[in-house]
Order: C-alpha cells, then sequence, then structure tokens
C-alpha cells in the first residue's frame, strides 16, 4: 500500500472514531460518554532508529514531546513521515520533527502554542475531555522548553470588544415557573444519569428530583436572554446529545420551555442614571498567567479543570496517567475542583505505581494540595492518600479538627505510616477554608507539613528513612481510604505529587502563584473620562462554584505609546460592581475607592492602583453569561449622587401574654433581707459561710414561673443560719426578743401568750411588716407560729436543756424562710 | 451534718422553716395602698423589706403623690448599690454572663457612675474608675489583679459609702486615650480582650448596652471593604455561607471593632496591654484565608450602621460616625438611641419583674428614654419613674 495512502486511510479511521464518538454516547443524559481513542495499530518498535539527534533542543524535544505524542493513538497515526502536515512526529528523522514541531510551539508560553489550541479545540484529543489533552501537551512542551520558561512572563492587556451594558434577565432566588417548565423535561428525560443517584452519576444533577437542587445544577446551563443558546438547547440541536426522539423536536421542547420560564422573569433594566463602564463577561478577560508554580518535578498533577464527567486527569504528563475515578457523591466545582461530599476519587493501582517507582527512586516527595475542609470537626479523614486500607498505606495527607496528619510508610515508622505527625492541635491551623498545604518527607528531616507557605509542624521524632517497604499495589485516593470508610469532605482544587521534597522558597512559590483561572477584566470607561483606550482593570476569578472574586482595581491606559501621565488627575471614586444589568446588592468593597491617578503611581502594565482590596460577589448565571460592569460615584468630572432611603421602622409588636406582677426574690436580695430583717450582718462567718456554699441554689431569676422546690430547701437553709446567729447569739437575741427568757425551761418559756407574742411579736413587727395588705395576716402568722410552738414543746419536762432556744430559732426561721421573704 | 452538731434539733428547725410558706405564697396579690405600693417599690429597689419607719416615711410620699421621691428613699439604702446594682451589672462583665462572678472594677465603675449621677452615656467613653476607699486591709487597686475588688465584697464593704471616682489612666497607667469607660476596665479587657480579635468586646458591648446581639443587626448590603483578612469568603468552600451569613455582621462589625486595634489583654501579666500607634498582633491572624482582605493598619473606626436598617438604632447626628480608638467608638454607641434605651429597659426589667409587655409599657419606656436623655442620663431617675410605675394599683 502506498504510505502516503495508507497514513490517509489511518488519518480517516482516527477522524471517523473521533466524528462518531458523539453518535456513540450511552443511553443517559448529561455529558457525551465520550471515549478515549483505542490504539488503531499496533505500535511502532521500539526506540528510535533514525539519525541522532543534532542538538542537546531536539534531544529535549524528543524526550519530552516526541515520545510522548508519537504513538498511534495519538498523533502519530496522522502526523508521521508522509502524512497529514505538519510531521512533528515522524519517526525517520527526529531532527525534522523537531523542525516541524517548531513551527506549531511557542517554547516561551507553551499554552499558547498551535499545538495546544488545536488539541484542546477538540482536535483528535486522546482522552475523553480536550483540556486534560491540551494541559498533559502544554507540560510535555514546557519540559522540553526547560529553564527558558517559567520566569516572569509579562501581562499583555489587550483590549476587550467593547459592549454597552444591556438589560438583562437575571436568575430568581426561588426555582418559581421552572419547576413547571423545565425541570419536568430534565427530570423525565435526563434523570437516568444526571441525578446523584443516577448509573451512573453523571454530574451536573439538574434532573434532581428536588427542584431547588435542580434548578442550582441547571441555572449555569439557561440563557434567559437567548433561550436558543441555552447550553440545554444547544447539546440536543448541535451536538445530539441523547435525545429522547427526533432531536431537533427535542430541541425545540426544551427551547419552548427555558422560553417560557425565561418569560417569566423580568428584564432587569440598567439605571438610566448611573455611571456605568463598557460590559464584559469573565471569558472575555485576558488569561492571567497564572503564577509561575515551581512544578520541575511533578510526577502527578490534578487541577480539576474538566468540570463534566466522572475522571479528574492526571495533566502532569508524566505517563502512565494516574487519573482518578469518581466513586460517591463527588461533584465538580466551578472555577477548577471537586467537591467531595460522601465517596472519593481514586486512581488504578497501575496508574498509582508510577507514584511508587519514582518516588522511591529519589526516596523522598511531596504532596501538595489546594482544599478547603468543609468543617473543623471531621476526624480520620484522608485528603490524599496512597494506601491499600485502613492498615498499609505509603502515605497519607488527613485530617483531625483542626489539624493536618501526615502518615509516611518508612524504616523509621510502621507498615501503616504511624506514628502519624500533625499539626500542633493548638495553633488550629486547619480551618474550613481554601488552604494550600504542602507534605514534605526527604530522607534526613523525615516528615515536614507546611500550611498557606508556612512550615507549622515541629521537628518529625521520627526522622528520615529508607522507603524501600513501600508497596506498589497500592491506589492513589482523594477525600478517603480506598476502603471507603475515612471519609474527608471538603473541596479539592488542585493536588500535585512530587518526588522531591520542596524547598520552603519553592513551597511559597507554589502558594504565591495561587489555584484556578484567572482573568485580567479590563472595563472600559473612556466614554467616561474622554480619555481613549482608558480602563478600569480588575483580576477576576471564578471563587467556587458559587462566587467570583474581584480584586486589585486600578487604573490603566492601552493606548501605544501613551504616557501615564495623561491619566493624572483622574479622579474615581466610589466604584461598585454590576452583574447582569444590576450593581451587586452584597459584597461590594470598592465603594470607599477614592483615588486620584498621577504618573508616580503608574506601575506599568497593570496600571494605577485604586486599592489592594478584594471581595467576592455572588454568582449568578455562571461565568459564561454573566456580564459584569463597573459603576462609579465619581469619575473624570462626572458624578452621580448615592443616597440610601432611611429605613422604615418596624411596626409596634404585639402585646405579649400578661406577666405576673410579683415575682422571686433572687439570692443575694434573700441574704441581704435577712440580714435586714434580724440585723444578724452578712458577714456574720457562719451565716456568710452558708450563703457561699447555697447562694447558687438560691433563685436566680426573678420569675415566679421558676420557682423549684430546690431553691425552697436553699431559702431554709439560709433562714436556719440567719436564725441561729441571732438566736445564739446573747445582745443579737436580747436585742431582737427583749423581754424573753431565754433561760427558762421550755416546757415554762412557750406556756403563756405573752411569753410566746415575746417571740412572735418581733418577727412578725421586722419580717413581715405591719398593715400591708399584701403580706399575710399577723393573726394567722401568729396562729401558724403558737401551733408550732406548741408541737415543739409537747416534750415538756423531757425536752433538753437547750430546747427553748431551738423552739426560737424554729419560729424564727419559719418566718424569714416564707414567702413573706421569698416574694417581692 | 455541721448543722446538725451544732443544733439536734436543726431538723425540727428545718421542718419548719418552711411551714408558713404555703400559707403566704399567695398573699402579694391584694390590692395596693400606699403602704404596699411603699413596701413592693423598696423591695424592688433597694431588694430588701423597708424598715418601719422608711415604709411611713415612703407611703407619705407616695400617698402625697411624689411616687418618685419614695422611690429616691428606697435608693438610700445601701442595698440598692450593693446587690441591685451589683447583681444587674454583673452579668455584663463576663463571657458567661454569670452573676456569680467577683466584684470587680467594671461593676464598681457602673454603681459609682449611678451614685454620683455621672451621666451614663459616658459609661463607654469616659476615663473613670472606681476604687474602695477608706476599708482597711484591702489591697489597692491595681491593673494586673483584682484582689481589691474580691476584698471589698469579701469584707461586705458599704459600696454606697466607698467607693470613690478615679481614673483609669491615673489608676492602672495607660494613657488616658486608652480609656473607654467600662469596656477598658481590667474585668472587661480580660474578659473580652483575651485571645480571639477584639470582636468579642464590641459584640458583648453590643449586648450588654444596645440589647442587641449580632443576629438582629444582619446587614448584607454594607459595603464589605473592610472586613479584615481571617474571615473565609468561602468557608467550607461554599462562598454562599459567606455571602448570606458572614458578611451580613462582618461588613459592619469589623469597621467597628476596629477601635480596638491598639487594645490587648496579656493573660501573663494578667493585664490589659495598648500599643498606640502599634495594631496588635492579633488583627493580622489566620491573614492567609482571605490575603486580598481588609489589613488593620490603625485604630480608625467607621460606623456603616448609621446607613441601612441598624440606622434605626438612633446614631447621634451631632456625632461625626468615626473616628479612632475605642473612646469615641463609646461615645457613638452610647449616645445612639438604642443604648438609652437598653438602659431603661434593663432597669424596667430589674424593677418591675418584667419585659415592656404591651403598649403602656412602650409608651412609658418610650417617656422614660426621652427624659434619661434630656435629663442628663442619670440611671437613678430611671429607677425612681420604672419603681413608681410598676409599684402596682
Amino acid at each position: 500500500m502506498n504510505p502516503i495512502h495508507a497514513n490517509s486511510l489511518r488519518g480517516l479511521r482516527a477522524a471517523l472514531v473521533v466524528a462518531s464518538l458523539g453518535w456513540l454516547a450511552a443511553a443517559c443524559g448529561g455529558g457525551a460518554a465520550v471515549e478515549e481513542n483505542p490504539v488503531t495499530s499496533a505500535p511502532p518498535a521500539a526506540g528510535y532508529s533514525g539519525p541522532p539527534p543534532a542538538s542537546q533542543d531536539v534531544q529535549a524535544f524528543k524526550l519530552n514531546v516526541w515520545d510522548n505524542l508519537q504513538a498511534n493513538n495519538r498523533c502519530g497515526s496522522c502526523h508521521g513521515e508522509g502524512g497529514q502536515a505538519p510531521s512533528f512526529v515522524r519517526r525517520d528523522d527526529i531532527n525534522l520533527a523537531y523542525q516541524a514541531a517548531n513551527g506549531i510551539v511557542n517554547l516561551n508560553d507553551p499554552r499558547s502554542s498551535r499545538m495546544v489550541g488545536k488539541v484542546g479545540g477538540g482536535h483528535n484529543c486522546w482522552l475523553a475531555a480536550d483540556s486534560a489533552c491540551a494541559d498533559q501537551l502544554t507540560v510535555w512542551i514546557r519540559n522540553w522548553a526547560g529553564a527558558t520558561v517559567g520566569g516572569a512572563r509579562e501581562i499583555t492587556l489587550l483590549p476587550p470588544p467593547l459592549r454597552d451594558v444591556g438589560a438583562s434577565k437575571s436568575f430568581p432566588a426561588s426555582p418559581g415557573s421552572f419547576a413547571t417548565t423545565v425541570h419536568p423535561l430534565l427530570e423525565q428525560y435526563c434523570s437516568r444519569c444526571h441525578v446523584s443517584a443516577g448509573q451512573p452519576a453523571q454530574s451536573p444533577f439538574f434532573a434532581e428530583r428536588d427542584v431547588d437542587l435542580a434548578y442550582a445544577a441547571a441555572r449555569p446551563r439557561i440563557n434567559l436572554d437567548a433561550p436558543e443558546l441555552s447550553r440545554f438547547v444547544v447539546r440536543l440541536r448541535e451536538e445530539f446529545h441523547n435525545c429522547w426522539g427526533d432531536c431537533a423536536q427535542n430541541a425545540n421542547a426544551m427551547e419552548a420551555a427555558i422560553r417560557q420560564f425565561a418569560d417569566s422573569v423580568p428584564v432587569t433594566q440598567v439605571d438610566p442614571t448611573l455611571l456605568v463602564s463598557k460590559a464584559l463577561s469573565l471569558y472575555e478577560g485576558v488569561v492571567a498567567s497564572g503564577g509561575n508554580r515551581f512544578d520541575s518535578n511533578v510526577i502527578a498533577l490534578f487541577e480539576f479543570k474538566t468540570g463534566t464527567g466522572t475522571v479528574a486527569y492526571d495533566t502532569s504528563g508524566v505517563e502512565p496517567a494516574a487519573n482518578l475515578n469518581f466513586s460517591g457523591d463527588v461533584e465538580w466545582v466551578g472555577g477548577w475542583g471537586v467537591n467531595v461530599r460522601s465517596g472519593k476519587l481514586q486512581s488504578s493501582t497501575t496508574g498509582s505505581r508510577k507514584l511508587h517507582d519514582l518516588i522511591k527512586a529519589t526516596g523522598e516527595y511531596s504532596i501538595e494540595a489546594w482544599v478547603a475542609p468543609a468543617n473543623v470537626v471531621q476526624e480520620d479523614a484522608y485528603v490524599v492518600s496512597y494506601s491499600g486500607g485502613t492498615t498499609a498505606r505509603n502515605f497519607t495527607l488527613g485530617q483531625t479538627m483542626y489539624d493536618y496528619d501526615f502518615m509516611n510508610r518508612s524504616s523509621t515508622t510502621g507498615a501503616n505510616g504511624a506514628p502519624q505527625l500533625s499539626t500542633p492541635s493548638a495553633r488550629q491551623v486547619l480551618q474550613a477554608t481554601l488552604q494550600h498545604v504542602v507534605a514534605t518527607y526527604d530522607p534526613v528531616e523525615g516528615r515536614r507539613i507546611y500550611v498557606n507557605g508556612e512550615l507549622v509542624t515541629n521537628r518529625d521524632p521520627q526522622g528520615g528513612g529508607s522507603l524501600a517497604d513501600w508497596n506498589d499495589t497500592f491506589a492513589l485516593v482523594l477525600g478517603n481510604e480506598v476502603s471507603g470508610n475515612r471519609q474527608w469532605q471538603g473541596v479539592i482544587r488542585l493536588v500535585a505529587l512530587h518526588n522531591r521534597s520542596l524547598s520552603q522558597p519553592q513551597i511559597q512559590q507554589n502558594f504565591e502563584a495561587g489555584v484556578g483561572e484567572r482573568f485580567y477584566m479590563l472595563f472600559s470607561v473612556a466614554h467616561l473620562t474622554d480619555i481613549p483606550d482608558s480602563y478600569v482593570l480588575l483580576e477576576a476569578s471564578q471563587f467556587d462554584s458559587y462566587g467570583y472574586l474581584f480584586e486589585k482595581p486600578s487604573v490603566v491606559r492601552l493606548t501605544p505609546g501613551a504616557a501615564p501621565s495623561t491619566l493624572d488627575g483622574l479622579r474615581v471614586q466610589g466604584v461598585r460592581l454590576g452583574i447582569n444589568g444590576a450593581e451587586a446588592k452584597i459584597g461590594q468593597a470598592f465603594v470607599s475607592v477614592d483615588a486620584t491617578v498621577n504618573a508616580a503611581g503608574y506601575e506599568s502594565p497593570t496600571g494605577f492602583p485604586l486599592t489592594s482590596i478584594g471581595t467576592v460577589i455572588g454568582l449568578d448565571k455562571g461565568p459564561a453569561l454573566d456580564q459584569f460592569f463597573l459603576t462609579f460615584e465619581q469619575i473624570a468630572g462626572r458624578s452621580r449622587a448615592y443616597t440610601e432611603d432611611p429605613p422604615i421602622p418596624p411596626p409596634p409588636p404585639a402585646d405579649g401574654v400578661p406577666q405576673p406582677r410579683v415575682g422571686l426574690r433572687t439570692f443575694e436580695r434573700i441574704a441581704a433581707s435577712m440580714a435586714e430583717m434580724t440585723g444578724v450582718p452578712r458577714s456574720d462567718p457562719a451565716v456568710d459561710e452558708t450563703y457561699q456554699r447555697v447562694k447558687q441554689q438560691l433563685p436566680t431569676a426573678d420569675g415566679i414561673e421558676g420557682f423549684l422546690s430546690s431553691h425552697q430547701i436553699g431559702v431554709a437553709q439560709m433562714a436556719i443560719e440567719v436564725c441561729n446567729s441571732l438566736v445564739d447569739d446573747p445582745g443579737r437575741r436580747a436585742a431582737f426578743f427583749p423581754g424573753f427568757n431565754f433561760a427558762a425551761p421550755a416546757a415554762q418559756a412557750f406556756d403563756t401568750a405573752p411569753e410566746r407574742e415575746l417571740v412572735i411579736g418581733p418577727l412578725v413587727a421586722r419580717a413581715v411588716g405591719s398593715g400591708l395588705a399584701t403580706q399575710p395576716s399577723a393573726d394567722e402568722i401568729r396562729a401558724e407560729l403558737e401551733s408550732l410552738m406548741g408541737r415543739l414543746t409537747a416534750c415538756g419536762a423531757g425536752c433538753s436543756a437547750n430546747r427553748t432556744a431551738t423552739v426560737v430559732k424554729a419560729s424564727c426561721a419559719a418566718v424569714l424562710g416564707s414567702a413573706t421573704t421569698l416574694l417581692q | 451534718m455541721k448543722r446538725d452538731r451544732r443544733n439536734p434539733d436543726g431538723h425540727v428547725i428545718r421542718i419548719a422553716a418552711s411551714a408558713l410558706l404555703a400559707a403566704t405564697l399567695f398573699a402579694g396579690a391584694a390590692e395596693a395602698g400606699p403602704r404596699e405600693q411603699a413596701k413592693r417599690m423598696h423591695d424592688r429597689v433597694a431588694g430588701v423589706p423597708p424598715s418601719a419607719t422608711t415604709l411611713d416615711a415612703m407611703a407619705a410620699d407616695i400617698g402625697a403623690g411624689r411616687a418618685q421621691d419614695a422611690a429616691f428613699r428606697a435608693m438610700e439604702h445601701p442595698a440598692f448599690y450593693s446587690v441591685t446594682l451589683k447583681n444587674l451589672a454583673m452579668p455584663w462583665t463576663n463571657r458567661d454572663r454569670t452573676v456569680f462572678a467577683p466584684l470587680n472594677d467594671y461593676v464598681a465603675t457602673f454603681i459609682g457612675m449611678v451614685r454620683d449621677d455621672v451621666p451614663m452615656n459616658e459609661l463607654l467613653s469616659a476615663d473613670i474608675l472606681y476604687v474602695g476607699g477608706g476599708v482597711s486591709g484591702v489591697p489597692a487597686p491595681s491593673a494586673s489583679s483584682n484582689a481589691h475588688y474580691e476584698e471589698l465584697e469579701r469584707r461586705h464593704a458599704d459600696l454606697k459609702e466607698t467607693l470613690q471616682r478615679r481614673t483609669q489612666s491615673g489608676t492602672y497607667g495607660f494613657p488616658a486615650e486608652a480609656a473607654a469607660g467600662v469596656m477598658t476596665t481590667r474585668a472587661a479587657a480580660e474578659a473580652f480582650f483575651v485571645a480571639g480579635t477584639n470582636r468579642a468586646m464590641f459584640r458583648f458591648t453590643l449586648l450588654n448596652h444596645l440589647c442587641h446581639d449580632l443576629e438582629e443587626l444582619q446587614d448584607g448590603t454594607r459595603q464589605a471593604d473592610r472586613i479584615r483578612q481571617d474571615v473565609s469568603r468561602s468557608p467550607g468552600g461554599d462562598s454562599r455561607l459567606f455571602l448570606n451569613n458572614c458578611v451580613t455582621c462582618h461588613a459592619g462589625m469589623d469597621p467597628l471593632a476596629q477601635a480596638f486595634a491598639y487594645h490587648d489583654w496579656d493573660e501573663a501579666q494578667g493585664r490589659m496591654v495598648y500599643t498606640p500607634g502599634q495594631v496588635r498582633p492579633k488583627y493580622s491572624i489566620n491573614a492567609d484565608t482571605f490575603r486580598p482582605g481588609y489589613v488593620t493598619r490603625s485604630d480608625r473606626w467607621d460606623n456603616y450602621w448609621r446607613a441601612g436598617h441598624n440606622a434605626l438604632l438612633g446614631w447621634s447626628p451631632v456625632l461625626p460616625g468615626s473616628g479612632a480608638g475605642a473612646a469615641s467608638l463609646g461615645a457613638e454607641l452610647g449616645n445612639s438611641e438604642a443604648f438609652a434605651s437598653c438602659q431603661v429597659e434593663k432597669v424596667f426589667r430589674t424593677v418591675c419583674l418584667r419585659t415592656p409587655t404591651d403598649a403602656a409599657d412602650r409608651a412609658r419606656v418610650a417617656s422614660m428614654v426621652s427624659s434619661f436623655r434630656s435629663g442628663g442620663y442619670r440611671l437613678k431617675q430611671v429607677f425612681a419613674d420604672s419603681a413608681a410605675y410598676c409599684m402596682g394599683e
């Protein structure tokens, strides 16, 4: 066969395979079940037998790019010698392949290489996700470029399209008519896959029976302003994704449902009095370089960019890829990431084996992760683990409440990596927010944990050791143990495994680089300032599934050759963020900006900074559809006053239930009242001792409904003690009970009414008072006390010698401990 | 057991002690004339029953239509200060809001201000301190110890007589600008400046002196530029939590709590620390939680709650709504309608044993708030007005 013809056929075959993927989708809704390219012909003979590489650079190209792409299930099936141009994977001469490749790569910015763009755009990606191929290819090209790439990259700000802020529709907070328009279609036709309990469960779960859940997931896929452009419609009409009948008709039905829903949502008109910038969507911003990560020794990298499907790709470029498969309740997070609720992401043992091989080769490694733990109460929860179950592991990074834990199997630790090294509990370094965590191991120092660039662990008591005992049959797993019983909950936005122990500066560098995709958004204000090409620049990113981060606003001018001084004197005051036609209600943080641009403060290329503050505002339709703009209280010579209407006072509350007009005397009032009634000072040692002991047993609240029997016991104890001190002290008792003969035996001391009155009278007068209708009647009290005295003196001549004093104390305590004291 | 050893008939007394309870429990519901009204008034104001002569005098006052005078007569009793006011203020001075805490400078200062009719709107701003004088054997007041006040209490010192006015700066030796009324007393500093981020001082001051907790003041529409770096904008990876909850308090609270940026509690020394011009490290803890968050560089505070629905707290129109340091913040809070209303409601609650329940109660409270503000913020007058209102039919 003519080689050209044969290659053309191979190319055609590959193209057909790719083209047919859309039709091969499984019978379920939600993300075409794209399959990875099979190997379509026998791989070429191992090794390369053409002319040797002419230079070190060619050799670097061969090792990093050519070796990875020349296989038949990648570019080798078409772009070999005699195949489609450019023949950058030709096998006959590596130097010619190098020449061809040079025309389609940008070694200064690998991501912008033509080759990457082509694959990322869907051109015969060998993985199920185009972005994953692009990422892998970027890494390979970057590795080829080596040290020449990775330095500070120049930010190139390009003017965005100028678009006025249009009237727009925003999603209502509650589902509203979504429940009766779009949701029935989704539930009927998409719920086999796009529900959390689906088989397979295919995120996003917009077909959940729970309308609120479905609505939250469906919003980014509905275009209220242009229903025909909704992802739900496009997916059916143009991508033929699991239509339930005729795709065109299905798409029409979906569009009609969305239109019906959209018609029920009022249009948000832009307030014409606002001073507004031009409008921009997030993706119309200039992609920020993403900082410069130190990735020289990455052997597995998960950036979670795909956003759909159930596979998180290892884009380290180190073969084989240790791709992670979702199981359980694991969802993609906007702005790159996964949210693990209950489940895990696990690689195969064969895919994971490279960790064993490459780490054992160096004897050291680092686990790097950007994570946001869901809470600070979970224990024995594993974030990143390379293990075989709860009793055997190579390494694990886990969480115990406020601590990160690090287990590593070495010659100085057990087969389960114990004892683990943890961050100091007292420091509570683990917080339920996005954190950069790096666990490093080297054979000298052993384990170390860095959080947000800072070393937080003390010296590893186990020290370093050999990793010779590592097991190559374990699997890499995130969010759990492979056995599924060490559940960790939270968001993972990046995991990188390095087969070197990262140094503090390298860790700091990666921390500074941040995570996720960031954009420079240029909001044109030329129509407000009358200065051509003047913009307010903001750094923006999708913060998580529910919000955007905006930070570092600055004023910049893009006119080539225009000096910063042309912006001198430009005053910017009171900046607010707008989204979809209205200023965001919550999260405005640039209102206090009041700056006048001067050339001295102008920094190229980002311009004159307005503030270093950043803020988060809520996501509405999703990053592809949300349209942002800025408003100003003052810019250049224009101003717009902001006034707030005074708040409306709430109506007076309804009358409450009538409350008792009497209450309990509380603890110290009781003690003070007893002192007041008897003249026994509170400083009396015995009284004070009893008070200190029972004060918390006395009523602490005055509500009469809160009266307890235990209160009365406490009152009685106090009354007894006070009366005891009163009667046992000759001076006090003589003053209180003048004329009463305490020396007389009990049988005689109380045998006449006048004698008894010598006790009862003072008690009533001092403790009850006279002429008070709200107090019990003196006669009733007198009768009760007389009766009491009678009972207590019934022992007659047989009474003990101190019975008289005892009867007085009892009478005193009966009055003091009664409701006359307790109530107020 | 101790009781029984001293008095073998103790059980007899114990049985007798509650014998009269049932007979007298409901006696309080009877009709009230001037004597009954005077008795209730004294019970509620002083916490103890009146002597016969005081009762007669108060009843005469009431009979002559001078109910407030009767109340002032009740306030002459030392227990008004040592019991009623002390127990009213004690829960404000600790995080558990318990009344079972030792006497401290916060409570003593409050008592002294009431006694001397110091305008109560200075409670959170004045350089003021009350100490015990003339009590032998009591250690001197100290910035690093509460022993002075504990000993006063242990000796049952008559606070009405012994409290003497001083300044915090003079007694504790810190700059006058560090003082902000009871907020910078040793007790308050120990309770609310300890550890944390100093937001506790603001929150508990709101709770105790404006009678509002943060939940009631949530307002997410305030600008979020002053929320510090330690507040996660995406707790657990979900920014909805921040946008729906966290921001609603922090947007207003953080720029106000910045007033305490130079205040701290030194646990080792047991005293408040004030470092003018130097923001305490606690204001920058967890700075990596949200790095574009606000970085505190001074004790400048701003009241964003002057707009939005928290304008209903009634901020003073003659104050600027911003300033530097705790004292000016204390003045901002202390001159609000909410502060005055809160003081009146607390007194009403103490004297009437209930919260304002119906339109009549609310109208009376509103009138008391008005006269409290216009009459020099004298809390004793509020006690007198409340006592007169609640002395019974």
